[in-house]
């Protein structure tokens, strides 16, 4: 078995018992990057050097006999809209394309103190504006299953990666399933905790209220491994609990569901889905019956409201949070005699079409006379689907859903229909709507493609869903390693 | 409600983002369509949705104690435009 | 008939919080004079990623301002953003609060110059973060004509409290004295220096005209007024210009105008008069801000006495006049300083006067506040003891004061170095005095003697040349009854 495609846990192992330097699995994750890289595409600014070098550091300090901390020498990749101090931090925008930010996001420190290596920043759609990297103001990654489709998005690069064994842990942000659709389309895990589960600081935000940062893993174990490291409380983020987290590591520990309860949303069985994903579903609903489950109907009337909801509050959100991009601090700054000139020109110069579509909307929303049209009654249908997930959560313990609508699709298939493109996100973003926990975890293949589901949980339910995950794992196999025959 | 080339430059102002010529048809065209997606939230009554706060969270209180900041140099580093200490902007006022 | 005229004027009036550290992080509120861009973070300097945590401190000082305002201190709130372009926010938005102030209604009361009762009412107050500064480096350091500006952060996101006054304020002296009153209570409370040369307290107005013919003139506002006095003085001017307007015809633009202090004129700010659309929604960083009831209680039990409270019981408990009372309540450690020199046991106006006349010379002489002084108020107490008791003249009691702030002693060595001691003088130790006062005004002694000082001047010079000696502490008729022996 070749370094790269270990799982976190086992190089962590490794490095504690001294099977292997640090610096010898940093420069295999490294060569498989070289590797693949130029057919994937996934990686904005490798960080061979650096990783190189904190190799050599933490070797240096294994040796004296130190545990720096649970993921010693495990490789790690983040999202490009992670702050990584003096490392550039692109957001896949030409608006960040050479900024270098002066302070780190409060994960990338938390990573850091457990000894993970930060090997590379991966690709994404343009300030997680997107669902398929195609929106990176750079390169569009490829799909290490089928390199003609796309990795899904906008955390599509982080995927990749993980998923072709860059490197075990990557991270990404998820504002309406940019976690879990990427996750899905690479076969791998993908988990958006709780609303204040993890801190948002230093993470540059699409959607406030809605982004959640989380671990992208080939393993259970290395996902729940990430999450001890990552959701930790944090004073600099007021939105990030302060309550203890639970020893996430216990769900592996679990055999049996007797007694628990899998929800199937009645709405959700009226759209169209491709035929793979059913059987998956149904594959795992098996597969949790056997366990002991029993599968009760849950009902969410207005979830089919969503889409709609989401595309107004992200985008208004979004034209607030982006509005500081204006040639003054940092980033893209236009050629201009007045103050007007460097604002319109360096937004124009430094933001793609998507990101503009979506500033447009969110500023028309919020403009004088169309707040309670908009925004206000987004907010108002959705705490009505809130009230309908917490009345759901009274029947279910968890919800096994679709993750997205259909297989990965190839590049350039939606590129030129917003709204299709947007349909993608169809089943993941009620979650975020709710502040939920939710999982997307490989069930199965289809065609050399794989196939992902959702797993649901109710408000700070991480636990039930990764229950319900360790029994799956266990019936239906851990992912596979993709990029073999590339 | 039907959004014209107006509408989409006035927003456009609104968001210091110059939009072409060439942009705007497109534009008008994208917002129209997604308005009209908007347009069906009306079916959802939320005459039940109190106005309130949720106050599921609430915002914790800093203490006021001072931390200084070591890395500003760095920042100011990345300032596209500087004078020695300050960051510079163009002239804020068009000639008149 | 002749058009009358009346003036509805409202004020906001922003006030710096004195808090250690910024409202949303944790840099030094102290910019004045420091090195641009030093009191900075990824937070106030707008960097991407950076999340605002409120500065608990500073929502309990907007408390204190809400519950010496009589307002409801709203105990669930939360926190706007307000959108707009410009170089000094430097998130491109200001996080302000919006629908729920922390501090809704209230009222204002005071008294006129000429003694009539005054009431305002308070429509808000609420919390919101400053801007940082812009400096124009053009001839004259305005915006206009400077090619290009240069920003500082330091400022930015320092805590201000926005208090906004229905337009119930009648007349530009109105208007001024409500803004001392609001800088009296903010001092008092110490939750500002209500310094308004150097921005910590901040007023803009609203003015406009009611005719008698029915018309109502548009609200103009009026910015950059940097003194109490530049404050009534572009009001008077806007006053004078909006009814000559109004009175020939015309109608009064809506529009921001600006006070130039040297030339006396408000004049239109310049640029474009872009009709504003902040996009106001709530921040999504902030979760709601809550003031528990127990947090609140414990806010009003340490509130200090405010102004007018202190000045109604300073006339009713220690008989002041009414002008002293005032003087004293300007400031809550002066207050401090007479209720302990009385606790010591001073008769209240003896120590009134004192520390107003004596006391306050001598902090505006040396620059300092009683914080730094060193006299303590129980030691004043005790020299104006001996004044009380006829034990010591004023004259010598201010000798002995001037040492015991000069060397910061007590009075015991103060009147050893001044020469002073308690008590009358008289018996052998005025006579010794006065035979060295008449051996040294021999010319005096013999005009005297000799029948040349049919007024008594001469004798007036001599008695007052020992009262002098003695510091006043010698009987007056005792000296006099002295020389007419001496001088027979
Ligand atoms: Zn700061």
């Amino acid at each position: 078995m070749e370094l790269f495609e270990c799982s976190a846990a086992d190089l962590a192992r490794a490095v504690r018992e001294g099977a292997h330097s640090v610096a010898e699995i940093v420069e295999v994750h490294l060569g498989r990057m070289d590797r693949l890289e130029p057919v994937l595409s996934a990686i904005v600014t490798p960080l061979k050097d650096e990783a190189r070098a904190r190799a050599a550091a933490l070797d240096i300090a294994l040796a004296r006999g130190e545990n720096p901390g649970p993921l010693t020498g495990v490789p790690v990749i983040v999202k490009d809209n992670f702050c990584t101090r003096r490392i550039r931090t692109t957001c896949s925008s030409r608006m960040l394309e050479n900024w270098i930010p002066p302070y780190d996001a409060t994960v990338v420190s938390y990573l850091e103190r457990a000894g993970a290596v930060l090997i590379g920043k991966a690709n994404m759609d343009e300030f997680a504006m997107g669902s398929s990297t195609e929106h990176s103001a750079f390169f569009t990654t490829s799909n290490p299953w089928d390199p003609s489709r796309v990795p899904g998005g906008s955390s599509g690069g982080s995927a990749a990666s993980c998923a072709a064994g860059y490197a075990p842990l990557t991270f990404g942000s998820d504002t309406g399933g940019s976690i879990r659709q990427p996750a899905a389309f690479c076969g791998i895990y993908g988990f958006k905790p709780t609303y204040g589960m993890v801190s948002r600081y230093g993470v540059v935000p699409f959607a406030s209220s809605l982004d959640q940062i989380g671990p992208f893993a080939r393993t259970l174990e290395d996902l729940l491994l990430a999450m001890e490291v990552i959701a930790e409380a944090d004073e600099k983020d007021a939105t990030c609990s302060r309550a203890l987290r639970p020893d996430f590591r216990k769900a592996l520990d679990v055999t049996d569901l007797k007694g628990k309860r899998v929800g199937l949303v009645r709405e959700f069985e009226g759209y169209d889905i491709d035929g793979p994903i059913v059987d998956a579903l149904a594959r795992a609903r098996a597969a949790l019956l056997d366990a002991g489950a029993t599968v009760v109907d849950v009902s969410l009337p207005t979830v089919s409201h969503g889409l709609a909801c989401y595309y107004i509050i992200a985008p208004a959100e979004a034209s607030s949070n982006l509005a500081r991009f204006d040639g003054v601090r940092y980033g893209l700054s236009a050629e201009a005699d007045s103050l007007i000139d460097l604002y319109h020109r360096t937004r124009k110069a430094g933001f793609g079409p998507e990101v503009k579509r979506r500033l447009l909307t969110g500023t028309y929303v919020l403009s004088s006379g169309y707040y309670d049209a908009y925004y206000n009654k987004a907010l108002k249908v959705v705490a009505i689907l809130r009230d309908e997930f917490a009345r759901a959560f009274g029947e279910a313990d968890v919800i096994l859903a679709p993750t997205t609508p259909t297989l990965p699709f190839r590049k350039g298939e939606n590129i030129g229909d917003p709204i299709k493109m947007y349909m993608s996100d169809l089943f993941t973003l009620p979650a975020n709507m709710a502040g939920l926990p939710a999982l997307s975890l490989n069930g199965g293949y289809s065609d050399g493609l794989p196939v992902g589901i959702q797993l649901i949980g109710p408000r700070w339910g991480e636990m039930e869903i990764f229950s319900a995950a360790a029994v799956l794992e266990k019936a239906l196999g851990a992912p596979r390693l993709a990029g073999g025959d590339l | 409600m039907a959004v014209g080339e107006k509408e989409v430059r006035h927003v456009a102002q609104l968001a210091r983002l110059e939009v072409d010529d060439g942009e705007v048809a497109a534009l008008v065209e994208h917002f129209n369509t997604i308005l009209g997606h908007f347009e069906r939230l009306k079916e959802v009554d939320t005459s039940s949705v109190a106005d309130v706060l949720d106050n599921a969270v609430v915002t914790p209180w800093r203490d006021d104690e001072v931390r200084i900041w070591e890395n500003r140099d760095e920042a100011l580093a990345q300032a596209p435009d500087r004078d020695g200490d300050y960051f510079r902007v163009p002239q804020i006022l068009e000639e008149a | 008939m002749a058009l009358t005229f009346q003036t509805v004027i409202g004020l906001e009036i922003h006030v710096q919080l004195a808090t250690k550290s910024k409202l949303f992080c944790a840099c030094s509120t102290d910019y004045i004079g420091a090195r641009p861009n030093s009191n900075v973070c990824p937070v106030c300097l707008g960097q991407p990623g950076s999340l605002p945590v409120v500065n608990g401190r500073a929502v309990e000082l907007a408390v204190m301002v809400g519950l010496a305002l009589g307002s409801t201190v709203q105990q669930a709130t939360r926190f706007h953003r307000k959108n707009y372009f410009y170089p000094d926010l430097s998130k491109d938005y200001q996080i302000s609060q919006y629908d729920l102030p922390i501090c809704a209604g209230g009222r204002l009361s005071f008294r006129d110059d000429d003694g009539v009762e005054v009431s305002v009412a308070i429509t808000r107050a609420h919390l919101e973060e400053d801007a940082g500064k812009l400096v124009h480096p053009s001839a004259d350091g305005r915006l206009a004509g400077a090619r290009y500006s240069l920003v500082d952060y330091n400022r930015s996101g320092v805590p201000l409290l926005e208090i906004v006054s229905e337009p119930d304020i009648t007349s530009p002296a109105h208007a001024r004295r409500y803004t001392e009153e609001i800088r009296r209570l903010v001092r008092c409370l110490g939750v500002s220096d209500g310094d308004m040369e150097s921005g910590s307290l901040r007023v803009d107005a609203n003015i406009s005209q009611k005719v008698s013919d029915g018309r109502w003139g548009s609200r103009v506002e009026i910015k950059n007024m940097n003194s109490l006095r530049s404050l009534e003085r572009a009001l008077e001017y806007e006053v004078k210009r909006q009814r000559k307007v109004l009175g020939e015809g015309g109608e009064i633009r809506q529009e921001t105008r600006h006070w130039d202090d040297g030339e006396g004129k408000t004049r239109p700010m310049r640029g474009k008069e872009e009709a504003h659309d902040y996009r106001y929604f709530p921040d999504p960083d902030l979760p709601p801000l809550i003031v528990e009831s127990d947090r609140l209680k414990g806010i009003a039990a340490v509130m200090p006495e405010l102004p007018w409270q202190a000045e109604s019981r300073l006339v009713s408990a220690y008989g002041l006049s009414d002008d002293d009372a005032k003087i004293f309540a300007e400031s809550a450690d002066t207050v401090a300083y007479l209720d302990g020199c009385i606790r010591a046991g001073a008769d209240p106006k003896r120590a009134a006067n004192w520390i107003r006349t004596e006391v306050l010379r001598v902090l505006n002489e040396q620059k300092i506040d009683l914080a730094t002084f060193t006299l303590e108020a129980s030691d004043l107490a005790s020299l104006l003891a001996l004044v009380d008791g006829g034990k010591l003249s004023t004259t010598a009691a201010k000798d002995v004061f001037d040492v015991m702030v000069r060397d910061g002693v007590a009075l015991e060595p103060a009147m050893t170095a001044s020469g002073v001691t308690a008590g009358l003088v008289e018996g052998s130790q005025l006579e010794d005095i006065a035979d060295k006062i008449l051996a040294e005004n021999e010319e005096a002694v013999e005009a005297v003697r000799s029948g040349r000082d049919p007024k008594g001047k001469k004798v007036k010079f001599l008695q007052g040349l020992i009262m002098r000696e003695t510091r006043g502490q010698a009987d007056v008729a005792q000296v006099e009854d002295l020389l007419r022996r001496r001088l027979i």
